[in-house]
């Protein structure tokens, strides 16, 4: 991905910068909001990751002006401000995700990956196929090797939120987010429990073909080998 | 600013009392004028009426007839005045001696006084009247009436008005100053408890009395702000001391683990090892932090947080949802007894976390018993919504149950399981939030039961 970082704390941005061409990415950045805006609306990025607080112009007014020129490039911000309110404040500026300071690098990896296959030309169809694993979105029926398999209503939402993002890492996080859209870290291993629930229903009975994996330090990810 | 007569309510009553006498002495004196003019002009038509009949008399009967007709009406006691007199002025008939102080008005009114001793008591008396003068005998006849009486009532009159004039002044300026200085005690009151409290005696307060008038109202509304600022200040103060003391221990934790590691020579995976458990460290502390953080801003009441009408069954469905299968795996039988359509404003967020932190700590601290349950619960009074978490766990010692409340609180000494002793505190805050209470009880036969009570209008 070619990311462009726009962020003023030279810190956090050599860390940044570094853990992303770790991961494969090629990172440009700006260190205040002007050169942010102008970079952004210069060249072509897959992804602009945005601080909220930015000297000369701030983060927010960054990307209402991105957006008024008819950019639609997915823009992820990180802010200190992590509050609900201060989350929708940014959603409703424009933004695509929003990630509160401080996170974790898998959270902000997968964060990255999802918002860049959002941007891919999705299939509007009604049925979502991984690997052999079938889930019809009308009929809510979901089978495996032609074999039909019984989900709980939550289930089928998990199992549906995962197969939208094949071979991508979701962390606990996203999935309490866009499953059960809370935006509270639960004390306990409520997720951990959902989904070894779902792993008994999706990969036990085929056995030796397991999609759905644990990613250590960093989520779940629903894989299946071309 | 002791002196009353500087403060702004003194000077209103005295000016209040000043044109109130001054209106109140023209009235009286209106009064004074008009009714002692009636009491003359009566009085005065009384004599011309007598006049009258004494030029009919001397008409008819000339000088004999005038000397008859005085005589006959001093036969009997009279407040009239009858004098006849000659030229040389030789008393012939009359009721009175010779008058003193004659005075002839330009009217041609007469007014005298003479003395007259009557059962051994001499007094004088006021008389007013007209003189009679005949054409040809030349005689003189003084008619008039005693007007002692009326004097007397024009006086008494006039003297009344004079007093309850005073009177009027008086009470208003002294009532004044007795009112005034009342109220700038209570001022001066007020100004000194300001003073102690700025010079930093914080728990003291205004005084208020029983009344509703708008000094106690200022006073009870500067006493709710004083315990708003003292509840932010105290809360202000818990955070900075959770802080340093609670953040503490985990950072030196993650400190003194990566050292150690550093000065034990150690190979590749003995690093892994210490930078994952470094990581998980402040992975812990970033919760915690955020917790803090969150219950502060909630309870500092000024955050924005917004409310929306919530549908109470669907919230803690979607809850029971979320947990049951963690329940299951712990055999944890988790019921719900919630009325239908309970529905009312809140902050969604705020309150699935609170309940969500109720379940966590039902399912890790109230599961000990062999078949633990937990139900979750909800109804809606007549104006309040009751909302319920019960377990059949050990429960809480009463002597606990004001503690638990508290930040960083966590009762079992051992701290086997992961937690940061907010929970609860995150709860209470959220209540507070919503304007209800909380209450631990008893379940029976064991366990804990945390209610919560919503009002709604």
């Amino acid at each position: 991905m070619h990311i462009l970082l726009i962020e003023d704390d030279n810190d956090a941005a050599s860390y940044l910068i570094k853990g992303l061409k770790e991961s494969g990415h090629v990172i440009d950045r700006a260190s205040d909001g002007e050169e942010g805006l102008f970079m952004a609306l210069d060249s072509n990025f897959d992804i602009l990751i945005v601080d909220r607080m930015l000297p000369k112009l701030d983060g927010l007014s960054l990307i209402k002006k991105v957006r008024e020129d008819q950019n639609d490039t997915p823009i992820l911000i990180l802010s200190a401000l992590g509050e609900v309110d201060e989350r929708v404040k940014g959603l409703k500026h424009g933004a695509d995700d929003y990630l509160a300071k401080p996170f974790s690098f898998s959270e902000l990896l997968a964060r990255l990956e999802a918002l860049n296959r959002r941007n891919l030309p999705d299939s509007s169809s009604n049925l979502l196929e991984v690997g052999d694993l079938k889930l019809d979105l009308l009929s809510r029926r979901v089978e495996r090797e032609g074999e039909e398999i019984d989900l709980q209503p939550r289930e089928f939402k998990l199992l549906e939120f995962l197969m939208r993002r094949p071979n991508q890492v979701v962390t606990r996080t996203m999935l309490l987010e866009g499953v059960w859209e809370y935006h509270f870290d639960p004390q306990t291993n409520v997720i951990d429990v959902h989904i070894s629930r779902l792993r008994s229903k999706i990969d036990k009975p085929f056995k030796g073909k397991q999609m759905l994996f644990t990613e250590r330090g960093a989520g779940y990810a629903l894989r299946h080998n071309e | 600013m002791n002196n009353p007569f500087n403060l702004a309510s003194f000077r209103l009553i005295f000016i209040y009392t000043l044109l109130l006498s001054v209106s109140f002495g023209l009235v009286l004196t209106f009064l004074y004028f008009t009714s002692a003019r009636d009491i003359q002009i009566e009085a005065d038509q009384k004599i011309i009426n007598k006049v009258e009949e004494i030029n009919r008399v001397y008409l008819r009967g000339r000088e004999k007839g005038l000397f008859n007709y005085v005589r006959g009406q001093i036969s009997r006691p009279t407040l009239n005045i009858y004098r006849l007199y000659n030229g040389s002025n030789e008393f012939l008939a009359g009721n009175i001696p010779e008058p003193t102080d004659l005075k002839i008005n330009e009217d041609g009114w007469v007014e005298f006084t003479f003395k007259m001793n009557i059962n051994g008591v001499e007094e004088t008396y006021y008389g007013r009247g007209r003189n009679i003068v005949t054409p040809f005998e030349n005689l003189r006849l003084l008619v008039g009436r005693v007007v002692n009486n009326e004097i007397k009532l024009k006086d008494r009159f006039f003297y009344s008005s004079l007093w309850s004039l005073l009177l009027i002044i008086f009470l208003g300026i002294f009532g004044g100053y007795i009112l005034s200085r009342n109220f700038l005690k209570r001022i001066s009151d007020i100004n000194k408890t300001s003073k102690n409290i700025m010079d930093g005696n914080l728990s003291e307060r205004l005084p208020t009395t029983k009344g509703k008038d708008e000094l106690n109202q200022l006073s009870s509304n500067l006493n709710e702000m004083l315990d708003k600022l003292d509840s932010l200040m105290t809360s202000m103060r818990e955070v900075t001391d959770n802080v340093a003391h609670d953040l503490r221990t985990p950072l030196n934790r993650i400190r003194s683990n990566l050292e150690v590691t550093l000065m034990s020579n150690p190979d590749i995976e003995q690093y892994k090892k210490s930078i994952d458990e470094a990581i998980l460290e402040t992975d812990n502390l970033i919760k915690t932090f955020n917790s803090i953080l969150s219950i502060s801003r909630v309870e500092s009441g000024t955050s924005d947080l917004e409310t929306k009408s919530i549908n109470l069954e669907n919230l803690i469905l979607d809850l029971i949802d979320l947990y049951e299968p963690i329940a299951d795996a712990k055999n944890i039988k988790l019921t719900s007894e919630i009325e239908k359509e309970i529905f009312f404003d809140g902050n969604m967020n705020l309150l699935s976390q609170a309940i969500a932190n109720l379940l966590e700590n039902a399912i890790n601290y109230g599961s000990s018993s062999s078949k633990p349950f937990i139900t979750l619960g909800a109804k809606k009074n007549k104006e309040s919504i009751s909302l319920w978490v019960s377990d059949n766990g050990e429960g809480i010692r009463d002597s606990d149950k004001k503690k638990v409340l508290n930040r960083f609180v966590r009762l079992d000494s051992s701290r086997s399981l992961k937690g940061s002793g907010l929970g609860l505190n995150l709860v209470n805050s959220a209540v507070k939030f919503h304007n209800g209470s909380l209450k631990l009880l008893d379940a029976k036969p064991s366990g804990l039961i945390v209610l919560i009570e919503i009002p709604v209008s």
